[in-house]
């Protein structure tokens, strides 16, 4: 269960505040899937990192008995100058998995990120893809109830992206998923509940479809693009 | 296999330390040659350097202390202040990208810089000290309890004053620069490498003052039989590093979410 209580957060910016949302009261229950949608800026990574305990509000709380995981992928706590094993081993080392079960995360990192002998090398000898590769596969290889996904289930090269996509659908039986996302096939696929972050603040809807249908809602529609595009075509 | 289901606020405490600390030694020694060496190597070198000076001037400080000892006893100490001074200033700026870890905070990263810088020091006295007596300059050893209780007030007392610096160097970045101008008048109040008791004596009180006197002082009366600090006052150590302790973990508890939070 994640519940938030008053949630109040702004911006600072050269023109006074902006405030993203302001006093948002929600009860999210158990084994509901969560999905973002919201233009650019409009504070979604944000409302992500408040609900996982990364980011603070300005008031409020978000209360939860839930153990939620860093953002998905997330390669900014690499060390360079470590190697990629190395690495593996802090983190697993900050979420208190030592030992034997530490052995068996790592094979399962180095196994799924398919870096090879690389995984002993130090880290800013990576391509991007390894870096990322190296993150999704230490995101998936601690178990959490929660995972936040920000934008990152399209890493790597088209082998991998299936790869992931199936170790997402079996992470769904066990864990819950928060998502940001623009790709809306992948938001209905993954997600039950919708929060939409417009310009009158925050909407959550009992379903993704509607938190959707709210969004398009702005968006010019492709057709009649095509058709006018045709005409200045014609015209000229 | 998940983080531990039922893990205790003093468990993670400890996990995020130990993780923090085996990292913080592979960052910083892993990069150089000679690795581990240069641990021993900066305060023997600081030493070296200060020490071929002050034998060319042909004086010795203090009568039945060598002065390679007498100076060891006091820049030592002095350089793990130096160091948790000027690495709790970058603590949160340095580890920004480790703060996506929920239970990764800033006073995680100060505490560990500390507690490593501690080690560090006390290492490097310990197998200096050692060095010294093979080679044959050695004192007579007074008192080990006043060092256990000097070095752990002296622990209290960086740590509180790096809380309180982390604070200030994240939410103004000009305070680093203001770091170097701090440290330099108080290398030569602290008595480092010299007694200040042949300063006159109508300043003496204000000198009195600075915790770190106290520490050096008190430190070589651990050490060598025959030191007398005409300063050293352990009452006020305790107190002014109790202190100092409250007053960092006032700050940092005040101020802690505004150095994590997005603005």
């Amino acid at each position: 269960m994640i519940e938030l209580r008053n949630l109040t957060k702004s911006f600072r910016t050269p023109h006074g505040r902006k405030v993203l949302f302001k006093d948002v009261n929600a009860v999210f229950p158990e084994g509901k899937n969560i999905g973002i949608l919201g233009r650019n800026g409009a504070g979604k990574s944000t409302l992500l990192r408040i609900m996982g305990g990364i980011d603070y509000p300005d008031y409020g709380r978000v209360i939860t008995n839930e153990r939620i995981s860093w953002p998905m992928g997330l390669a900014s706590g690499f060390q360079g100058s470590m190697t990629g094993r190395e690495n593996a081993e802090f983190i697993c080392g900050i979420h208190g998995i030592w030992g034997r079960d530490r052995r068996k995360v790592l094979d399962r990192v180095q196994d799924f990120a398919e870096i090879g002998d690389y995984f002993d090398a130090p880290v800013k000898t990576y391509s991007s893809g390894m870096r990322s590769r190296l993150a999704f596969g230490l995101s998936i290889s601690v178990d959490f109830d929660c995972y936040l996904v920000d934008e990152v289930m399209s890493v790597g090269d088209a082998h991998f992206k299936h790869k992931c996509e199936q170790v997402i659908a079996e992470k769904r039986k066990t864990a819950n998923f928060i998502i940001v996302a623009h790709a809306m096939p992948q938001l209905k696929k993954n997600c039950d509940v919708g929060i939409y972050l417009g310009p009158q603040g925050l909407q959550i809807f009992d379903s993704v479809e509607e938190a959707i249908e709210l969004y398009q809602q702005g968006l010019p529609k492709p057709r009649a693009q095509q058709q006018n595009r045709a005409a200045q075509a014609l015209n000229a | 296999m998940g983080p531990t289901a039922q893990r205790t606020a003093w468990q993670i405490q400890c996990d995020v330390i130990h993780a923090l600390l085996v990292r913080e030694m592979k960052t910083r020694f892993g990069k150089w040659k000679l690795g581990y060496a240069w641990v021993l190597l900066e305060p023997a070198m600081h030493i070296m350097v200060l020490a071929t000076i002050f034998s060319f001037l042909g004086r010795e400080f203090y009568p039945g202390i060598p002065t390679v000892l007498f100076m060891l006893a006091g820049i030592a100490p002095f350089l793990f202040f130096t160091h948790s001074f000027s690495k709790s200033l970058a603590a949160v700026e340095s580890n920004r990208g480790l703060f996506n870890y929920r239970q990764l905070r800033p006073f995680d990263a100060v505490v560990t810089r500390v507690l490593l810088e501690f080690a560090i020091y006390l290492f490097s006295l310990v197998a200096l000290l050692g060095i010294l007596a093979w080679f044959g300059i050695a004192a007579t050893f007074n008192d080990f309890l006043l060092l256990v209780a000097v070095n752990i007030l002296y622990l209290c007392f960086c740590l509180g004053l790096s809380l309180a610096l982390c604070v200030a160097g994240a939410k103004y970045p000009e305070a680093a620069k203001m770091g170097p101008m701090i440290q330099r008048p108080l290398y030569f109040m602290s008595g480092v490498f010299f007694s200040l008791e042949q300063i006159p004596e109508q300043y003496h009180p204000y000198l009195a003052w600075n915790p770190l006197l106290h520490v050096i002082e008190l430190t070589r009366e651990g050490l060598f039989a025959s030191y007398h600090g005409m300063f050293a006052n352990l009452p006020y150590l305790a107190f002014s590093s109790l202190a100092m302790l409250g007053f960092g973990l006032l700050v940092y508890r005040a101020s802690w979410r505004d150095l994590v939070r997005s603005q």
